[in-house]
């Protein structure tokens, strides 16, 4: 391993990078706000907020944090799960949080047309669907965790996570054949994630949730290199190899699910970011690859977020669409590149 | 020169008739009318001495070809035969009894005094509308199930004169078994028509298939007279309040088109649709900073989607407690206003009533206008 010296720099790059994209970010979107705004606005009593300053405070400013808390906490995750399975295909959402959470808010959205009501599901209250979605991905984790108690091996979990992915979706699908049009159209929308949806209270829960995944993880970093040795090896060297695979799931389940609760199912992330950050920092130690996936996760969302605002036109493309679209080319030309994968 | 016009005539003639011979074969050949309508380009009805055609211009969205259906008397009927595969149904006129599918068809109904030959209906529960609510709970309206699978076991069962269906695509598996089964299918593209009287004259399409084409006729004359009178008071108007329209999804904000049906409604209102010089007639789906930044100050907002309170409003996302029209209570919905049963009547009865609709826009932006109207659909959100 080469010493950790030499990633110093790299590291405040990066950082200085994610501040940089950060003011990028905020300073654009569909109506162009001149940069003297966009300062004043910090200085500016809250009610006294011409419409431009109501953007950047109320809007922007949220959507910028939110997109630097879920590019860094999904990416964290994957990194998680790409190590305790030992498979680079593993990303957040193995375990069924996704699954789980679509069930959740699936029942909530469309559960009204196959248990009765015509309108009332019609309009459901934003917590409605972050609790909803939080309770289905936990029970669906739970069960995972339940049954994984009782396997030994790893890979049965990410098995047994599958399957419970394919059983939700399956109830899913049945409620959608039930389901009226406006119900099935906002489900979807569900699914295409949305980063701007947060006002300032609900991104204080947000992130107190997040910060308690973020130090599981941290405190998982030593199992983590351990385990890259192998389960055996590992258990070898005094891991308990149970309590050290519940603490990542858990940490993974805090920042995968209440992101995926607050702003959907964003696709790809997870996976991507740390193939990106391992190819970069080539290595394997996550004492380096936890802050690194952190701040490339930022670096992603925010431009990924910066290009779905189409600045300066009055539309906006689903996240979704471009996390993938942006991302995907950008691990193959890594791969390519480099020919050999680092894991 | 003239030889020449003389002779394109006589041959383009030919030609019309050779066309229409080959459409009517067994039918007498007999000068034919059409019916004028002035608004509604989605259907057309010629009348000949012994029957009428309606045609379906534009069944669905993305049609292709029109849908004929011969109307004819059942005496007529007997003494002419039809080759079967020239329409796309035979129709006894006066129908005794039909299923309709939307709760647009419902009020077309009622105002030609037809409400009793509704036999079934898919998802009785969207109805509001009192009249025919007392038939459904007096077991006369059979539920059909949902529209997208239209039970048509039951529908064979009930055995109507004719089912008005509406397409989205053509493609509805249940309407093609039941045409197979010998039940006229006609496809109503009312709701494809993009004026608000065009929606309202498709009562005619009502009226042909019932005889009534007098009555029908008449009833939209009033609509078109008195939709005509509400839009020229509203140009008396002072004031042109602007309007606000729609809600969001997340950060995205759902608004009627400059060319949408309800952009005509507030234009004929006389007043100023912030989005009203937008091309189409579908929904803008913007993001929300466009539209704080364009309608804070808004004097109205209508419709806001399916919210039924302030209270929910905010809920709902905080940004909106910061508009004006919602500081002002100056929000305006037809959410709030439904039947027994939970459908909401403006889907049901504004297509029909575009007067109705109008004279509660004007009532909202300008009171002075119509001092002594109660709006009918649109109800101030609490």
């Amino acid at each position: 391993m080469k010493p950790q010296k030499t990633y110093t720099l790299t590291f405040i790059l990066l950082l200085l990078l994610v501040i940089l994209l950060f003011f990028v970010n905020v300073s654009l979107g569909s109506v162009s706000i001149p940069f003297s705004d966009i300062v004043n606005s910090f200085f500016t009593d809250a009610s006294a907020y011409t419409n431009k300053e109501y953007i950047i405070q109320n809007y922007r400013l949220p959507k910028a944090i939110t997109a630097i808390l879920v590019g860094s906490g999904l990416g964290i995750s994957g990194l998680l799960m790409q190590t305790l399975f030992r498979n680079p295909l593993a990303g957040p959402f193995v375990l069924g949080i996704t699954s789980g959470a679509s069930l959740g808010v699936a029942l909530v959205i469309m559960g009204s047309s196959v248990i009765g009501g015509i309108f009332t599901a019609i309009l459901i209250s934003k917590w409605s669907l972050v609790i909803a979605a939080s309770l289905g991905s936990f029970l669906v984790l739970l069960s995972v965790l339940i049954v994984s108690s009782k396997v030994r091996d790893t890979m049965a979990i990410l098995i047994i996570g599958l399957m419970f992915g394919s059983i939700t979706s399956a109830v899913v699908s049945v409620l959608s054949y039930f389901s009226s049009a406006e119900e099935l159209q906002q489900y979807i929308f569900w699914g295409f994630g949305s980063l701007g949806d947060l006002q300032w209270n609900e991104l204080g829960v947000f992130a107190s949730i997040y910060a308690v995944g973020l130090v599981f993880s941290i405190a998982s970093i030593k199992a983590l290199n351990t385990l890259l040795l192998g389960e055996n090896y590992a258990k070898s060297l005094g891991l308990d190899l149970k309590k050290s695979r519940l603490i990542i799931i858990i940490a993974t389940s805090l920042l995968a699910g209440t992101i995926t609760a607050f702003a959907g199912p964003i696709a790809f992330i997870g996976l991507a970011i740390p193939h990106i950050t391992r190819l970069v920092f080539n290595t394997v130690n996550h004492k380096l690859l936890i802050p690194a996936v952190f701040l490339f996760g930022a670096i992603i969302m925010l431009v990924c977020d910066s290009i779905a605002q189409l600045p300066n036109t009055d539309y906006t493309l689903p996240i979704n669409a471009i996390t993938s679209l942006i991302g995907a080319p950008v691990v193959i030309w890594l791969l390519v590149g480099k020919r050999k994968m680092v894991f | 020169m003239k030889k020449y016009l003389v002779l394109l005539l006589v041959s383009v003639s030919l030609w019309s008739c050779k066309n229409e011979t080959k459409k009517n074969t067994e039918l007498p050949k007999t000068q034919s009318t059409t019916v004028p309508l002035t608004y509604a380009n989605g259907f057309s009805i010629t009348k000949h001495s012994t029957h009428s055609v309606l045609e379906i211009k534009t069944p669905w969205p993305t049609a292709k070809s029109s849908f004929n259906y011969v109307l004819i008397s059942k005496e007529e009927a007997a003494k002419t035969t039809f080759l079967k595969d020239q329409y796309d149904g035979i129709i006894i006129t006066p129908i005794e009894n039909v299923v309709v599918t939307s709760t647009t068809h419902i009020p077309a109904l009622e105002l030609l005094h037809v409400e009793e030959t509704l036999i079934g209906f898919p998802g009785t529960d969207y109805i509001s509308s009192e009249k025919t609510r007392a038939r459904i709970d007096a077991n006369l309206i059979r539920e059909l199930g949902k529209t997208e699978g239209l039970n048509t076991e039951i529908v064979l069962d009930i055995n109507p004169n004719v089912v008005v269906a509406f397409g989205v695509d053509g493609k509805n598996k249940a309407l093609e078994t039941i045409r197979k089964a010998n039940i006229p299918v006609i496809y109503n593209g009312d709701w494809l028509e993009k004026s608000p009287l065009g929606k309202a004259e498709w009562i005619k399409f009502f009226g042909a298939l019932y005889n009534k084409e007098k009555q029908a006729d008449s009833i939209f004359n009033r609509i078109e007279s008195d939709y005509n009178n509400a839009k020229k008071l509203a140009l008396n108007s002072k004031v042109k309040p602007t309007i606000l329209s729609g809600a969001m999804y997340k950060d995205i904000w759902y608004l009627p088109k400059g060319e949408s049906t309800e952009a005509q409604f507030l234009k004929d209102a006389n007043t100023n649709y912030l989005w009203s010089d937008t091309k189409g007639t579908g929904s803008l789906s913007l993001n929300f900073e466009v539209v704080y930044d364009k309608a804070k100050s808004a004097d109205i907002w209508l419709s806001p989607s399916y919210y039924l309170s302030k209270e929910a409003l905010k809920k709902g996302n905080v940004h909106y407690s910061n508009f004006d029209a919602f500081k002002n209570d100056k929000i305006f919905t037809f959410a709030n206003t439904a039947g027994k049963t939970g459908g909401v009547t403006y889907y049901e009865l504004g297509p029909a009533r575009p007067d109705l609709v109008l004279k509660d826009i004007i009532k909202i932006c300008n009171p002075e206008l119509l001092p002594d109207y109660t709006p009918y659909f649109f109800k101030p959100l609490k």
